[in-house]
């Protein structure tokens, strides 16, 4: 749901990073944060547990290159992976214009991956939202680590639907891939926002 | 997909600039911020002072979502109000339509029973210009035509090390 503001001259849209729990979502938000000059972004905030999990979301506004004059800003969210948050995590999907499906690419990590995925589908029916019609993309995290499963199987496991979408392999902890599906998902999100006014919704990645 | 793109023209705007400083001069309240439920600030008015106005959206949007949700698990429908005391400083929070809320801040200069009295007046005020907003197209004058972006134009840039 994108918001156009005549009078300060801005875009704003919303992207929530999506995930099973301890996937790296927090993660890219920190690294994007450490990474983009001053002027580009707010401060991030994080309502997390004592133990650094989060507990309802952290939240980032970045703003990036101007469109016709505007300035087109987006606020990066994460929700909470675990089962038992689910209330929360369908609360920040609420407006929702992108979305970056962030999966573990460990081998013993794929079962929470699926039901994540399954359960973001839900969670955008509830409010009417189909991931069919909304911009996303999949980023295959922890790429350094020694058991991770080959891309091929992440993308049957992920990536399967009619319409293949954008994927990244990433290790969010040292910046890798993180730039690179920031820069997809919010580009997909303003030119399908702007397609959809026109009456022609296509995929623009 | 039941998307609910919002758009501010600069009429709008500044009828809901007008209802806000309104709202601040009556109910003696610092601050007055209209957010949309998704966590975006939509229009601010008050005193030009260090705010971080994006974040208190987004918490504001968080916390009236989730005290909503627990309304649900009661059998009510939505809490209207949610008020937070500090020592200093108060936020008043109150449902203007199903789209947006109205987040004010003060102080001891005036009570919570005033800035909520006056919210009410202003949330009306407001969720009619807002449904009048939404009767309009959204995109006119320069982004009216088709947007391009360069193929390979980054969106963001990393600061060099």
């Amino acid at each position: 749901m994108s918001i156009i503001n005549y009078a300060n001259k801005e875009i704003s849209f919303k992207i929530v990073y999506y995930g099973a729990g301890v996937v790296g979502k927090t993660a890219n938000l920190q690294y994007i944060h450490r990474c983009l000059p001053n002027e580009n972004r707010g401060n991030l905030i994080s309502l997390a547990t004592g133990d650094e999990r989060t507990l309802f979301f952290d939240f980032l506004p970045v703003s990036a290159l101007s469109v016709k004059n505007f300035t087109a800003k987006f606020q990066l969210y994460t929700v909470p992976g675990q089962v038992y948050y689910n209330m929360t995590r369908k609360l920040v999907l609420r407006g929702v214009d992108g979305i970056v499906f962030v999966a573990d690419s460990q081998w013993d990590r794929q079962h929470d991956n699926v039901e994540s995925f399954r359960n973001l589908c839900e969670n955008l029916g509830e409010y009417d939202y189909n991931l069919d019609e909304t911009p996303y993309v999949i980023q295959y995290n922890k790429r350094d680590l020694p058991n991770a499963a080959p891309v091929p199987y992440l993308e049957f496991l992920l990536n399967r639907r009619a319409r293949r979408v954008p994927v990244f392999e990433a290790v969010a902890v040292d910046g890798t891939g993180v730039f690179d599906t920031l820069n997809t998902v919010s580009r997909m999100v303003l030119l399908s926002g702007f397609a959809q006014e026109q009456g022609a919704r296509h995929e623009n990645a | 997909m039941k998307m609910h793109d919002v758009a501010i023209h600069e009429d709008a705007a500044l009828q809901i600039h007008e209802v806000l400083m309104h709202f601040l001069g009556e109910s003696g309240a610092v601050d007055a911020l209209l957010i949309d439920r998704s966590g975006q600030l939509l229009a601010r008015g008050g005193p030009d002072r260090a705010l971080d106005t994006v974040s208190l959206s987004a918490l504001a949007a968080g916390a009236f979502s989730s005290t909503a949700a627990m309304a649900r698990l009661l059998g009510e429908p939505e809490f209207t109000m949610l008020f937070h005391e500090g020592i200093r400083e108060n936020i008043h929070v109150t449902a203007v339509d199903e789209h947006a809320i109205l987040l004010a801040t003060f102080d001891e200069r005036t009570t919570v029973g005033m800035v909520r009295l006056f919210a009410k007046d202003a949330s009306r005020a407001i969720g009619a210009v807002l449904a009048g907003s939404r009767q309009r197209p959204h995109r006119i004058d320069e982004l009216a035509g088709p947007l391009t972006i360069a193929p390979g134009q980054p969106m963001f840039r990393e600061r060099s090390a």
